[in-house]
């Protein structure tokens, strides 16, 4: 029984891929979504051969350089210059970079650490699960931001503080889902059987109970990406984001928001950046959760 | 189901009446808010000015903070007060003074001089004053005014201040952060907890309520000892962290006055109709701190010599500035005790004498440095920071800046764990080179920068107690000659003071950082 | 009735574990010394405040002092201001909870149309539309969202004040920058909901005896979708109160959020701490509420 859940015939993938594609493409966000996150891994992985400048070099005499098709901008800064001369579009397309890595590892970090605590205090209960559903009820109880803002204080701003804090504030969400999916997985006819036939308890929890609730996962940690992208640009507001010189969505829109007033393009493609792919990271996270999410599948 | 539909608009309507409640107030508000905008046509009579940052407390011993200091000097007043323009002191609570020995000074208070509820100013107040923060270990004043020992009343208006060591700078001390006279009866009376919820002082204003991070109110005292103030009946502070909201605040006329407006928005502000900005060169210095610690390369003074020079002082007052501030190569402004003018408004820059400096030095494909800097502290100081290490590179020197959160950089400090380079803007509330010049001192800075020069060490401590005010000046300038010299550290500039004010009103900011609001008046 | 005493009782060990959280936190950050005194204090002046404050005790002993303190009403004292720092805190509740409610109305307002409009349009390009238009909300950064609503409402149309608390159009773009964000949820889970119940027998019953759409959606299908709101409002309680600290800063503000901000950038850790407690305190009351309303609007949940 076991088997037939967790190894797939390659006729049955060849399938599941077709139905996905055919889904995909009957939702007009998903698409939409799709093709927004792939252009922005690649131009992150591109970057250096993208960037048509340095992201750091400063030029005093080029400072508010307007962009191009305004009067005062030229080819050489497409989307002008901000207050050092730095080349704005250099520094959205090295800014992903930092903006993606920031949302992903620390999505990844929360994710492995939500992913163990929600299989192991699913499967086993007693105290260790009542401990750490009480662990998770008060970090709940503690907006992300707030825990974030106060460990970033205690620990300096900084790319791996950031990573680590954001990892370790987010892990909650997942451990809960996990946890309720294996509640009701747990109980299901094949795991009582595995168990009754004496298989390990970690053999059960990773080679059976995993696989089943893993498409939850993917679909609550694609939708953080985004809260993850636009928590940095928070933090980066109040000072305790990423710090220079590297540079990250945030960073740039948080140094440009002085001039939105006087010159308006500091702070308004990286602010067009971040809420571009907020929104195809939203609609690829929904119809994700369309095609995993077997309750959802009408 | 019907009955659990009543109760979820009973819900629904307790929610709107919290809100409408709440909007009760401020309508009222509202009212009040209109009635003032009426009267801006005709004769507003309050005045609003908008700071960035909320004040400490009334403790005027227990506070380190210029723009706390900036509205008390509203409120409070020294026995004796600078004159910003020739850097003379001049009475203020004291009515006269003089310096009987080289530990005792005398003074005489104006007589009728009342605090705001009615109580007169005496000499007890003035000892109550200036011997609590003078012997109190734990206010944060303490270690600028334990060189006092005592105040001997003489009688009711006479008393003296006798000092531990003889006190060049004595006048200079009183008359600044700390130096606000406290009523003691009422103190005493109701108890410290007590003054600190309903403050009185003996100045112009009196205190109405501080709303935490949103207001100061303040309103005119009647029998202020000199001139009631004729133009302002109210006087609002507004806290308003944000720069950009705080520049639209200006512009849309909800408030009279802004501080801290960026260089951004500064032609806004002075383009706008019914704004202009008042500037005026600021006693803060924006410096680099180095460290002469041996193993550094900025132990060497060539090295140290070719990292200045490599500063073009004048490319970042103007692209970063807005032109304005003003280079100087000691930390010493005008208007100060002991300035040093040969060495102001000027600044060194070489490129070619750099380089050379540097293959001197054993460093000619230059190396690599660590350079901290806070971020948002002082104007435009990240930028500054970024652009000093772009010129920098041009001598192949490259500089790692590390940004930090200010209690961080203020730890690193303390634990000596910073590198080859910091950044750091001073203030001077002294206006006395004894205080600028401390920043050089051997013994203090043991392990942080290790800068050490003998001969300045002495002309430091000479003059440190020299009661001969021209020698001491002599001291002081030859102190930053040597200084200069030996380039300890580098210095960039004197930050400028920006403030926009409506039209409507005449400002002239001070270089000193307060808000003297009887010197803000209606056109 | 036994379901929601336990629910109450769970309480106490979580906020202990969030004063163990907060705690160990504050005394990692290491104490506010070197704020407190000038930039020339000495090392000897460093160590007699450290001691007159209690700050060189280890750590369980610090903690259990705080505990102890704070079973008995005690939070500390704020070490910037000088005064009480739950008194401080509970001063600036009141601003806070006043835009919140506000936030929530603004979500509300836009969360329902635009939810029951898509889900009553599903797929067609009026649903991508009002989805789009929901998730724009929570995809732009707040403090961005609302300097730029100052910058077009209050300087350039001065139609709203710039910033600030006091009368009824102070609340409005403070209102929209934080209900924006929340939106965007409510109007998914609005939708969601409304899909499943047009799916349902009855709906489909009511249908097919002529009853006109209209009605149907209305009558029977939107009251499903109270469940949600309320279930949303709930959850997003801690995400709009982390909201409150930008925008709180962006406007001037004067509630928790700006409070607790300045602390954490002095070090203010009293405040910091009360600030926490009482936040979190906040958000788990408001979940229990919602419990007790979901069983109140829809008899299908029925706690054990």
């Amino acid at each position: 029984m076991s088997r037939s859940l967790s190894m797939h015939g390659t006729a049955k993938k060849n399938s599941k891929m077709k139905r996905w594609m055919k889904l995909l493409f009957r939702s007009k966000t998903g698409t939409v979504g799709l093709f927004i996150v792939v252009s922005i891994v690649l131009v992150a992985i591109l970057a250096p051969w993208l960037a048509p400048h340095e992201p750091q070099t400063i030029d005093p005499v080029n400072t508010h350089k307007p962009p191009m098709w305004m009067e005062g901008g030229d080819r050489s800064n497409i989307l002008g210059t901000d207050n050092l001369g730095r080349d704005i579009l250099s520094r959205i397309i090295y800014g992903s970079q930092v903006s993606l890595l920031v949302g992903i590892s620390s999505v990844v970090l929360a994710g492995v650490i939500g992913v163990l605590v929600g299989l192991f205090t699913g499967y086993f209960g007693g105290f260790l699960d009542t401990f750490f559903m009480r662990l998770a009820d008060s970090f709940l109880a503690i907006p992300n931001i707030l825990l974030a803002l106060v460990m970033l204080g205690v620990f300096g701003p900084g790319l791996l503080t950031l990573i680590l804090v954001l990892g370790v504030t987010n892990w909650v969400q997942y451990a809960r889902i996990i946890r309720s999916e294996v509640l009701s997985i747990k109980e299901r006819d094949f795991i009582r059987a595995a168990k009754s036939i004496g298989v390990k308890h970690r053999h059960i929890i990773f080679s059976h109970l995993y696989p089943n609730v893993i498409s939850s996962f993917i679909v609550v940690a694609t939708l953080s990406v985004a809260s993850t992208i636009i928590l940095e640009s928070s933090l980066s507001f109040l000072g305790l984001g990423i710090q220079p010189p590297q540079v990250s969505w945030g960073t740039i829109l948080s140094d440009g928001r002085d001039y939105l007033a006087t010159s308006w393009w500091l702070a308004t493609f990286p602010g067009l950046a971040i809420t571009i792919s907020v929104l195809g990271i939203i609609f690829l996270g929904d119809w994700l959760r369309d095609i995993l999410d077997p309750r959802t599948v009408k | 189901m019907k009955r659990k539909l009543w109760m979820l608009g009973l819900l629904v309507m307790g929610l709107f009446l919290i809100v409408a409640c709440s909007n009760d107030d401020g309508d009222g508000e509202q009212e009040k808010d209109t009635d003032e905008k009426t009267e801006t046509s005709g004769d507003n009579r309050t005045l609003t000015i908008a700071l960035g940052s909320d004040m400490v407390t009334f403790d005027v011993h227990d506070h380190i903070n210029t723009s706390t200091e900036a509205i008390h000097v509203n409120m409070f007043n020294y026995l004796v007060k600078r004159d910003n323009e020739t850097g003379e002191i001049l009475p203020d609570l004291a009515e006269s003074f003089e310096n009987i020995d080289d530990l005792t000074w005398e003074f005489k208070l104006k007589e009728g001089v009342t605090f705001h509820n009615g109580d007169e100013l005496t000499s007890t107040d003035v000892k109550y004053s200036l011997e609590r923060v003078a012997t109190g270990e734990e206010l944060k004043d303490y270690t600028n005014y334990n060189q006092i020992k005592e105040v001997e009343i003489l009688d009711d208006y006479r008393f003296r201040i006798i000092t531990h060591e003889p006190e060049p700078v004595l006048l200079n001390r009183i008359s600044r952060i700390a130096s606000g006279i406290l009523p003691s009866k009422y103190i005493e009376e109701n108890g410290f907890d007590h003054f600190l919820q309903n403050p009185i002082g003996t100045g112009p204003f009196q205190f109405v309520e501080w709303v935490r991070d949103d207001r100061i109110v303040f309103e005119v005292y009647d029998d202020f000892f000199e001139e009631k103030n004729e133009d302002w009946d109210q006087l609002v502070f507004r806290i308003i962290p944000e720069n950009s909201t705080r520049v639209s605040e200006l512009l849309t006329g909800g408030v009279d006055i802004a501080v801290n407006i960026p260089p951004a928005d500064w032609d806004r502000v002075s383009d706008h109709e019914d704004t202009y900005l008042a500037q005026e060169t600021s006693n803060r210095t924006l410096m680099i701190f180095l460290r002469s610690t041996e193993g550094y390369p900025t132990s060497d003074q060539r090295v140290r010599e070719a990292l200045d020079l490599a500063i073009d002082n004048q490319a970042i007052i103007d692209s970063l500035l807005g032109g304005a501030g003003v280079p100087t190569i000691t930390r010493v402004a005008p208007g100060n005790f002991g300035f040093a003018e040969h060495l102001y408004d000027t600044y060194n820059y070489d490129l070619d004498r750099a380089k050379e400096l540097l293959a001197e030095a054993g460093f000619p494909d230059g190396f690599e440095m660590t350079f901290h800097s806070p971020r948002g502290r002082y104007l435009q100081d990240a930028e500054v920071a970024e652009m000093v290490a772009g010129m920098w590179a041009q001598i192949g020197v490259t500089a790692n800046i590390e940004f930090m959160e200010w209690s961080n950089f203020v730890e690193l400090r303390n634990a000596h764990e910073n590198e080859d380079a910091y950044l750091l803007g001073l203030g001077n509330s002294m206006f006395d080179a004894a205080n600028g010049l401390d920043w050089y001192n051997a013994e203090r800075f043991e392990g942080e920068t290790d800068y050490r020069n003998d001969e300045v060490e002495e002309l430091l401590a000479a003059a440190m107690t020299n009661m001969d005010l021209e020698e001491r000046n002599e001291q002081y300038i030859q102190a930053q000659e040597l200084l200069a010299e030996d380039v300890a550290h580098i210095v960039l500039h004197m930050e400028s003071i920006n403030i926009g004010v409506s039209e409507g009103i005449d400002y002239t900011p001070t270089m000193d950082e307060m808000i003297y609001v009887d010197t803000i008046t209606r056109k | 009735m036994h379901y929601f005493l336990k629910r109450v009782l769970e309480i106490i060990p979580v906020l202990l574990i969030i004063t163990f959280i907060v705690f160990t936190l504050v005394f990692i950050a290491g104490d506010p010394i070197a704020l407190l005194l000038p930039e020339d204090a000495t090392a000897e002046d460093i160590a007699a405040l450290q001691a007159a404050l209690g700050l060189d005790d280890p750590f369980y002993v610090q903690y259990g002092r705080y505990v102890v303190n704070m079973l008995q009403g005690d939070f500390g004292t704020s070490f910037r201001y000088g005064e009480d720092a739950m008194l401080l805190v509970l001063e600036r509740l009141p601003a806070t909870i006043e835009l919140a409610i506000a936030s929530i109305l603004v979500a509300i307002m836009i969360a329902i149309p635009l939810g029951i409009w898509s889900a009553t349009k599903k797929n067609s390009s009026i649903d991508l539309l009002a989805t789009g238009a929901a998730v724009l909300g929570k995809a732009m950064p707040n403090f961005w969202l609302g300097i730029m609503l100052i910058l077009v409402f209050s300087v350039t149309f001065s139609v709203f004040p710039v910033s600030g608390r006091g009368s009824f159009s102070h609340l409005i773009l403070p209102a929209i920058t934080l209900g924006t964000g929340i939106a965007a949820e409510m109007t998914r889970l609005i939708r969601s909901s409304m899909l499943e119940t047009l799916g349902q027998d009855y709906i489909r019953t009511a249908k097919s005896k002529g009853l006109r759409t209209g009605i149907v959606v209305y009558k029977h299908a939107f009251r499903n979708t109270l469940v949600p709101v309320v279930t949303i409002i709930a959850l997003q309680t801690s995400t709009l109160v982390g909201g409150t600290l930008i925008t709180e800063t962006v406007f001037a503000w004067p509630g928790i959020g700006q409070l607790l901000i300045q602390a954490v950038n002095n070090r203010d850790m009293a405040i910091v701490q009360a600030c926490v407690m009482v936040i979190a305190f906040f958000v788990i009351m408001m979940n229990l509420i919602a419990d007790l309303l979901y069983q109140l609007l829809d008899p299908r949940i029925r706690y054990k």
